[in-house]
């Protein structure tokens, strides 16, 4: 079971393992917004969270795949008795086994304890040297709370609204194709539609949704088309009716000849 | 069941314990550990070539996509290790919203954080970037947060939003020097001339408070219009120190009602001198340097002025003449009310004064008296004009004027003027082709600004965010003195309406002469968005 967090209405994936199952085993692709671990000041690769467009997500937990959850308290209060435990063995020298606990985060370094055989006078591993591991996702997952993706509320304020039920509707089915999709504002579309996975091959499609009985005038239609055409990538209008089905429209642009 | 969950949810609050069990997050093992203090710090580009065109099920396809996947997999999984000698310790401190460092501030203190009783500390927003760097550990509660945990508990404050954080983070990552952005500490383009802007480094105090506490609350209390804040723009010294002596927050934030009480009544001073005179085009500098003068006066001069009707009737006073040319040469003794206690008045006679004064004859050099001769032939002074010195003030001088272009005017030819159809332009209105051009022009170039200073406050919900300077001032960086931002940036999601010309109008005008640039977040993807001003071609080059 997946779990996504929601934040103010973004929903985020904190766990690497579970980023990965949810592009390999469900062609979800999401966007990476924080920073790398190994190189945190560049903007050419980001790291965890992986954050999910809210259609990603609503179609992650109608699968029954994940579950929407929101962090409540940050401390859980059994905790109180941790950090004492953890002074007490770093004052003893950090010679013998850490103590046994999930939520550790102090070690040595190795050389330390395998050469404690060798030395005569206790050696005692100056404080600062230490290496600290600094987590990216909660230690204990015990303080969450679950969020209902299907009513609205402060966390999660899609469901309902007719913009948010339009674009899941094309998404879902496109989707359900086999494509892989992602955010098309780069574009100037809804969704940008991919025969494969994003990191290795281009989007065939511009998805722009147009819901039926809205208008849609003609100049943006010509500007649709033509930043298309310009980026070597065709449109594709979706419009979803009241009465359940889909309907397509590609757009190529051609001379007249 | 743990009580947290919504009443809905309460009945099957058993299964969802049972479905949500707590799991144990991986942590490093000390052989990890030390793996990852000798891992590669670089990042490799994805070496499997350029992308293809579409899936054709081929064994090479697969092979390259699996590695490219493993690589991306790899680079995710990795977790920050830090040696907790550089890491510097920080606490969050959630009623006052800021982060306390415990420990010196590293090399980030040059362009990052604030003082504060002596403390050092940081934004929420600022502490989320350096915890994502690795540069501190972040303490709430005396256990250190994981950056989940971070965002979850600082993000959640209101007083910065998920997308900001995002903007922020990603501009500080190119490098930039991202500063929140604080209205008052503008200092508009007449107080640049003026150069007042160099005095209000004394009151660098009041920026730091305001800063931290940017909160709409404050920010309504001060009108921007007519009632400038004195606080920021040329506070005179004494009244700053008596405000920010005790640099405590709460003393400091009553100290801004105190002054926005005594600034409205010099504001409603001001606007009833002015509205007579010039109700429509009030414009910007001329009320605020008056309002600044007024201040300056009240704060200087007595603490307790209440007056706030002038008064004296300067229509009823006449100003005594003691030109060389005018008669009135005796001064009757001041009435005793209007001096201070110990000065006595006396009447005077400036007769003997005035045969002082002038008596010299004024030489002109050669070249002066040539210039002159021949400047009589085609002008002539304006006093010599009788019409003129019969005119005892500007109000009657600007009577005989119209009267004069009247006269003027109706020496006009009444085939020409009386049609419905009249000329455009009169011979004596037009020197060049380009004043032709621009009589008969349809459309006027028109400035971002011009009349933004009358509109009413409503942005619609949009304010400016953050201030942004270029990475490459950071060796002449001092946060006290930032100096001209290189951009200020509007934070917006993707899916929001466009500005209004009038939205846009307001943030320019709040941001003086600095571009204003829109970051339009869309689910993580980030791209700027800014009008960029130019001029249409004209046809005669003037």
């Amino acid at each position: 079971m997946i779990w996504i967090h929601v934040l103010e209405g973004t929903a985020l994936v904190w766990s690497a393992e579970e980023a990965r199952e949810i592009r390999e085993r469900f062609r979800l692709v999401g966007t990476l917004v924080g920073a790398l671990a190994r190189k945190p000041r560049q903007n050419a690769h980001l790291g965890l969270p992986l954050q999910l467009l809210p259609e990603e997500a609503r179609l992650l937990a109608e699968l029954g795949a994940a579950v929407l959850v929101r962090g409540t308290e940050t401390q859980p209060p059994a905790e109180g008795e941790e950090p004492t435990q953890v002074r007490d063995w770093l004052l003893q020298g950090a010679r013998t086994p850490a103590p046994a606990s999930p939520s550790l985060l102090l070690s040595p370094l190795p050389d330390t304890v395998e050469d404690s055989g060798l030395l005569d006078s206790p050696f005692v591993l100056p404080h600062d040297a230490m290496m600290v591991q600094l987590p990216t996702a909660r230690r204990c997952l015990g303080q969450v709370e679950r969020v209902d993706w299907t009513s609205p509320s402060p966390d999660w304020p899609h469901p309902g609204r007719p913009a948010h039920e339009a674009r899941y509707r094309v998404f879902r089915e496109l989707w359900g194709r086999g494509y892989y999709l992602s955010g098309g504002s780069k574009f100037g579309g809804d969704f940008l539609v991919y025969p494969g996975d994003p990191l290795r091959f281009h989007a065939h499609y511009i998805a722009l949704c147009c819901p039926q009985g809205d208008p849609l005038p003609l100049r943006t239609l010509v500007a649709a088309a033509r930043l298309g055409t310009g980026v070597k990538k065709t449109l594709l209008l979706c419009s979803p009716d009241a009465g359940g089905t889909l309907a397509f429209t590609s757009l190529q642009w051609s001379g007249l000849q | 069941p743990t009580g947290r969950g919504r009443p809905s949810l309460a009945a099957p609050s058993c299964r969802m314990e049972a479905e949500l069990e707590p799991r144990a997050r991986r942590l490093f093992s000390p052989a990890e550990l030390l793996a990852a203090r000798t891992r590669d710090r670089k990042v490799a580009q994805c070496s499997q070539g350029q992308k293809d065109f579409i899936p054709d099920g081929s064994e090479e396809q697969a092979e390259r996509l699996h590695r490219c996947r493993e690589e991306h997999w790899q680079l995710l999984a990795e977790e920050r290790v830090e040696r907790l000698g550089s890491l510097v310790k920080a606490e969050w401190k959630p009623r006052e919203g800021i982060v306390e460092l415990k420990s010196p501030a590293g090399k980030f203190w040059h362009t990052m954080g604030f003082t504060e009783h002596g403390r050092q500390c940081l934004l929420p927003e600022e502490a989320l970037y350096l915890l994502e760097c690795g540069s501190i550990q972040l303490f709430y509660r005396d256990l250190p947060l994981s950056i989940q945990e971070a965002y979850e508990t600082l993000l959640s404050q209101g007083t910065v939003s998920l997308l900001q954080y995002q903007v922020f983070s990603h501009l500080k990552r190119l490098g930039y020097i991202v500063l929140r952005f604080c209205p008052s500490a503008v200092p508009s383009q007449y107080e640049r001339q003026l150069n007042l802007d160099s005095y209000c480094k004394s009151s660098g105090k009041h920026h730091r408070k305001r800063k931290r506490h940017s909160s709409p609350r404050l920010q309504a209390k001060k009108p921007k219009g007519s009632g400038t804040p004195p606080e920021c723009e040329g506070t005179p010294k004494k009244a700053s120190d008596s405000c920010g002596s005790p640099s405590h927050p709460a003393s400091g934030r009553s100290c801004l009602p105190e002054k926005s009480k005594e600034s409205d009544p010099a504001s409603g001073e001001v606007e009833s001198v002015q509205v007579p005179t010039d109700a429509a085009q009030l414009s910007k500098p001329p009320s605020r340097s008056k309002a600044q003068a007024e201040d300056y006066g009240k704060a200087a001069g007595d603490s307790c002025s209440g007056t706030h009707l002038p008064r004296w009737d300067f229509n009823r006073i006449a100003f005594p003449n003691m030109a060389s040319d005018c008669p009135h040469t005796f001064l009757p003794q001041p009435d005793e009310r209007l001096l201070p206690e110990n000065v006595a008045g006396r009447e005077a006679d400036a007769t003997r004064w005035r045969k002082l004064v002038n008596q010299k004859r004024e030489k002109l050099s050669r070249k002066e008296r040539e210039q002159r001769e021949r400047e009589s032939r085609y002008k002539s002074s304006v006093n010599a004009d009788r019409e003129v010195r019969r005119c005892s003030n500007w109000q009657e001088y600007k009577e005989l004027l119209k009267q004069r272009s009247q006269r003027r005017a109706g020496r006009r030819p009444s085939h020409l003027w009386d049609q419905p159809v009249t000329p455009l332009v009169k011979p004596d209105q037009v020197a060049s082709a380009a004043a032709v051009l621009q009589q008969i022009s349809v459309l006027q170039p028109s400035h971002i600004l011009d009349g933004a200073s009358r509109l009413q406050e409503d942005t619609e919900g949009m304010k400016i965010d953050f201030s942004v300077y270029q990475a490459d001032a950071v060796a002449n960086f001092k946060k006290n003195d930032p100096g001209k931002p290189y951009a200020r940036m509007c934070v917006r999601r993707f899916d929001e309406q466009i500005p209004s010309l009038r939205a846009v109008k307001q943030l320019a005008c709040q941001s003086e002469d600095v571009p204003v640039i829109f970051a339009l977040v869309d689910n993580g993807d980030i791209a700027f968005y800014s009008f960029k001003e130019f001029k249409l071609p004209v046809d005669i080059y003037h």
